[in-house]
């Protein structure tokens, strides 16, 4: 395998409305032979602008496009030879279901035989062979999703784009979906791009996500780097459950970490500070997810445990109510400083707090981020 | 999904790609410039054709002022006899305008609502009756409603003239007010019931808003319609003369200044209408403010209702139904055999030309309209070249709007000897008349179902490998095919029934509305009433075959 990758955007912009509206801003992106990746942000971040650069149906304003290493300018969309697949599914309805499924075969102008052959396979893969001689208007939205896919995977190309494939499914159907959309892709071993805002589908199946908002493009990796490590707020907002802490720097110290207050009056807590990116009385945001809040009963024993308490920041809060949901418990408390944030647990986690009461949290230093306090906070905290 | 992908290495089956020979010809025409050259010739077509002879006429009235000036406002004998004449034609033309319009209007609100909101046995058969006398050829109608009056003594005059033209301009309020309460949902009227407003109330504050579009749009079609009508006025007029009746006039006696000047005054009259509709249905506001619920409770009764619904099905059987096809029934008592079969003058070969004529003018019509209609439409619905494309979208009505008198004179003096001299009055003469102000009703129509129909699928179709063309033909076209068969109809329906801009130019040629209006003048009844029949019931089965087709779209 070379290194050259599959798809590769060199300083793409796209303008609309003679450079009124920005959709993309200057995004290069580099995508490998094989991957799975999606394009994940909120409604209007520019990621269905993206795919459709690629796909040839939008002209990029500046910047490159590459396939294989080759400039695909000029390139109509019916010579890129890829799979588009679309939320609204994009089904000829005057078509039969058999018929829908050749016509990119056709367009390609294969002989009979191979036609038949492939169409027959892709009608396979998704499970509709028996529906072949019928027309698309008997199925319902996943029969249709699982036809488009159907129609773009048989045409044989490598690289397949998809726009909210699973978005115009009902969310129960979606979540099994997504699985067998997922093992047929690496089944036929395709480089696949996937834009969604739905964190949690990207989350579940990706092998790289990229984040977009506003046009630009703010992280890229792996689920679980972008999970564990996010590079602003508005990341870690957006993927999961986050809470959010306003402080400001007490102390640096040594082996690149320091010592924040958690506003006047709250907690004062140790975390990182990689590379020194703050100095003394800097502003900061704090981060730590739901699930990463260990609870306490206050008059625990951290000296005699048994486990290494090194890391764990310690301090009191105020326990103002806990709900049970099923699968997980959630536990909402407020610091004395007037804070608020959450702690979630499994359904079975035994506690016997009492609300209203006092309760002692742990937070390990690894699962604190920090950022700068912006100057627009609400905008970062915002989802669009 | 994963257990069924099947492996395929022991049935590998050799790929030959060869392209068939109408992918490769759409995928060599499909490159931009092949494209480009469509649209410029489309363009170059549509602006020849309907904006040349109106530009050309205002050059020519330009240039003839002197003569203008001598004709109309200072003969020797007459001194401006003639400015008074045409300022008397216009308000003649303006007052039975309106006058028809009002009328049509409180008309249509009662028979618009029976034909949507209500359910009876006979429903589609009436709405297709209410819209027949679209179809007619007004010529046919007018003969009819002088027949039908004439019983009850009505002579030829402005009185019948208005009669005649509330026949014909109805359907076009009753068919706009229609299609803005089908798309109005009715929830809104539910809600503003259960919120305790009475039916009248409701109708006032919620249903009239909805359908302001609709009632303007309908009414300055109707208004224009009426405005330039030639062929139901010629017949029912008497001695009173609307100004097309005049630009007729003015061309039988070769009055060529006079006639120019009074098409470019009704020409700038019927485009400050078109360009009203659009500031009008943007601003036009209508009373909801103010609320008079006791009132309107008491008339929301529902003996109101019988009552408003029996006076209006009253009043379109008797006003407009039954004077429209009173001549059907006429055809029994006529002795048509000895004047039209028998006579010496051979009427039937005259009628069996001019029904020809007509048929083959309204084919061509319809073919040379549909190569440059569909492209047009595919230019508006799909460039984006901004404000240019809406100009295009706005001159495009610009021929329905116009009398056809007028703009079948412009076409005269665009083409004819006194223009670029291509084209005699004549056969080829009415063809381009009829190209001209028929291009509209073809284009509509297509723009329609374009803007209506997915433009997802045409994506899909390219991400699979279709080039421009093969998307069209395979995807496009099945999509907008019943638009097409609409527009085909519609023009040659339009063509079938034109008697204005046909005078105008036709020479010695005639087509069956124009014999209708000289057997009637000259007194042939038999013969006239025969023909009308003949050109009816042609007309019900196109406009049954209209709704056939546009009916599917909704299934």
């Amino acid at each position: 395998m070379t290194n050259i990758p599959s798809i590769e955007l060199v300083n793409v912009t796209k303008t609309f409305n003679e450079e009124k509206v920005l959709a993309v801003d200057n995004i290069s992106l580099e995508i490998e032979d094989g991957d799975y990746v999606f394009l994940l942000g909120p409604t209007g971040c520019g990621k269905t602008t993206t795919l459709r650069m690629i796909a040839g149906l939008e002209k990029p304003t500046k910047g490159k496009v590459l396939i294989d290493g080759k400039d695909i300018e000029g390139i109509p969309p019916e010579d890129r030879d890829m799979g588009f697949i679309f939320q609204h599914f994009e089904i000829f309805d005057h078509l039969t279901v058999w018929e829908n499924v050749t016509f990119g075969l056709e367009m390609r102008g294969y002989n009979d035989e191979y036609i038949i052959q492939e169409a027959e396979k892709a009608l396979n893969t998704v499970g509709l062979s028996e529906y072949s001689d019928e027309y698309p208007s008997i199925f319902g939205n996943p029969g249709m999703q699982k036809l488009g896919i159907a129609r773009a995977i048989a045409t044989g190309a490598k690289i397949l784009i998809m726009d909210e494939p699973l978005g115009s499914l009902d969310p129960k159907v979606s979540k099994v979906f997504r699985h067998e959309l997922r093992n047929l892709i690496k089944d036929l071993g395709l480089t696949a791009i996937h834009v969604t805002h739905n964190q949690e589908e990207a989350m579940a199946i990706a092998d790289k996500i990229i984040i977009m908002r506003s046009g630009q493009i703010l992280q890229m990796g792996t689920p679980y780097e972008l999970y564990e490590n996010p590079n602003s707020i508005f990341v870690a907002n957006f993927l999961g459950e986050t809470n959010f802490l306003q402080g400001f720097v007490l102390k640096l110290l040594e082996d690149s970490k320091m010592n924040i207050w958690i506003r006047l009056g709250g907690p004062k807590i140790i975390c990182n500070n990689f590379n020194n990116k703050f100095i003394l009385d800097d502003n900061i945001i704090i981060s730590f997810r739901y699930e990463d809040v260990y609870l306490f009963p206050v008059d625990y024993d951290f000296d005699h445990s048994t486990y290494d308490w090194s890391k764990m920041q310690i301090f009191k809060a105020n326990l103002e109510a806990a709900r049970f949901v099923g699968a997980t418990k959630r536990f909402y408390l407020m610091l004395d400083c007037g804070d608020r944030f959450l702690s979630i647990k499994p359904g079975n986690f035994e506690e016997n707090f009492i609300v209203g009461e006092d309760i002692m949290v742990g937070l390990d230093i690894d699962d604190i981020h920090a950022f700068k306090t912006p100057e627009n906070l609400l905008n970062e905290l915002s989802l669009t | 999904m994963r257990e069924t992908i099947q492996k395929t290495e022991n049935r590998e089956i050799e790929k030959e790609e060869s392209l068939s020979i109408s992918l490769k010809v759409e995928k060599f025409f499909s490159k931009p410039i092949y494209r480009k050259g469509l649209d410029a010739i489309t363009i170059i077509f549509f602006l020849l054709v309907i904006i040349g002879p109106i530009i050309n006429i205002f050059s020519t009235i330009f240039l003839n002022i002197p003569a203008i000036k001598n004709d109309v406002f200072a003969d020797s004998l007459l001194g401006n006899l003639q400015w008074k004449n045409i300022l008397t034609s216009l308000g003649y033309s303006f007052s039975v305008a309106a006058i028809a319009v009002g009328v049509d209007i409180i008309l249509a609100f009662p028979i618009s609502i029976i034909l949507t909101r209500y359910n009876f046995r006979g429903k589609k058969i009436l709405d297709a009756i209410v819209d027949l006398p679209m179809a007619v050829p007004t010529s046919a109608l007018g003969f009819s409603v002088l027949l039908f009056w004439g019983i009850f003594g009505v002579e030829p005059g402005f009185s019948l003239i208005i009669f005649g033209h509330i026949v014909f301009t109805f359907p076009y309020i009753v068919r706009n007010m229609k299609i803005v309460l089908e798309k109005s949902n009715t929830l809104y009227e539910d809600a503003a019931r259960t919120l305790g407003a009475s039916g009248v109330t409701v109708f006032r504050t919620i249903t009239l808003p909805m359908m302001k579009q609709g009632i303007i749009a309908g009414a300055i079609l109707a208004f224009t319609r009426s405005l330039g009508e030639t062929g139901a006025t010629i017949i029912l007029s008497g001695l009173v003369e609307t100004s097309p009746i005049m630009i007729v006039g003015f061309r039988r006696q070769l009055e060529l200044p006079s006639a120019s000047f009074l098409a470019g005054i009704l020409i700038i009259i019927s485009l400050a209408l078109l360009f009203s509709i659009k500031i009008l249905t943007r601003k036009t506001g209508f009373p909801i403010k103010s609320v008079w619920p006791r009132i309107e409770r008491f008339f929301s009764h529902k003996y109101f209702r019988y009552f408003r619904d029996i006076m209006a099905l009253g009043v379109l059987i008797f006003i407009i139904l039954v004077p429209a096809f009173y001549i059907t029934a006429q055809i029994i008592g006529e002795d048509f055999i000895g004047e039209l079969f028998l006579g010496q003058d051979y009427k039937w070969a005259f009628l069996y030309t001019s029904l020809i004529n007509s048929i083959q003018i309204g084919a061509l019509a319809v073919v040379i309209n549909l190569i440059f209609g569909v492209p047009l439409a595919l230019i508006i619905t799909k460039r984006k070249w901004g404000r240019f494309v809406t100009f295009l979208d706005t001159i495009l009505d610009i021929p329905i709007a116009m009398p056809s008198a007028a703009l079948g004179f412009a076409t005269f003096l665009f083409w004819g000897p006194a223009g670029l001299n291509i084209f005699q009055s004549g056969f080829s003469m009415i063809l381009f008349v009829h190209i001209a102000f028929t291009f509209p009703y073809m284009v509509r129509p297509i723009i329609g179902f374009l803007e209506s129909s997915n433009k997802g699928v045409e994506e899909a179709a390219r991400t699979l490998g279709a080039s421009n063309l093969t998307v069209f033909r395979r995807i496009t076209l099945p999509n907008i095919k019943q638009g097409i068969i609409a527009g085909c109809i519609m023009v040659f329906t339009r063509s079938l029934g034109e008697t204005g801009a046909t005078i105008v130019v036709m020479g010695n040629v005639r087509t069956v509305p124009v014999l209708i209006v000289d057997w009637v003048e000259a007194n042939a009844f038999p013969s006239a009433v025969f023909a009308s029949v003949i050109v009816i019931i042609f007309s019900a089965f196109l406009i049954f075959a209209l709704r056939a087709v546009t009916k599917k779209r909704s299934d």
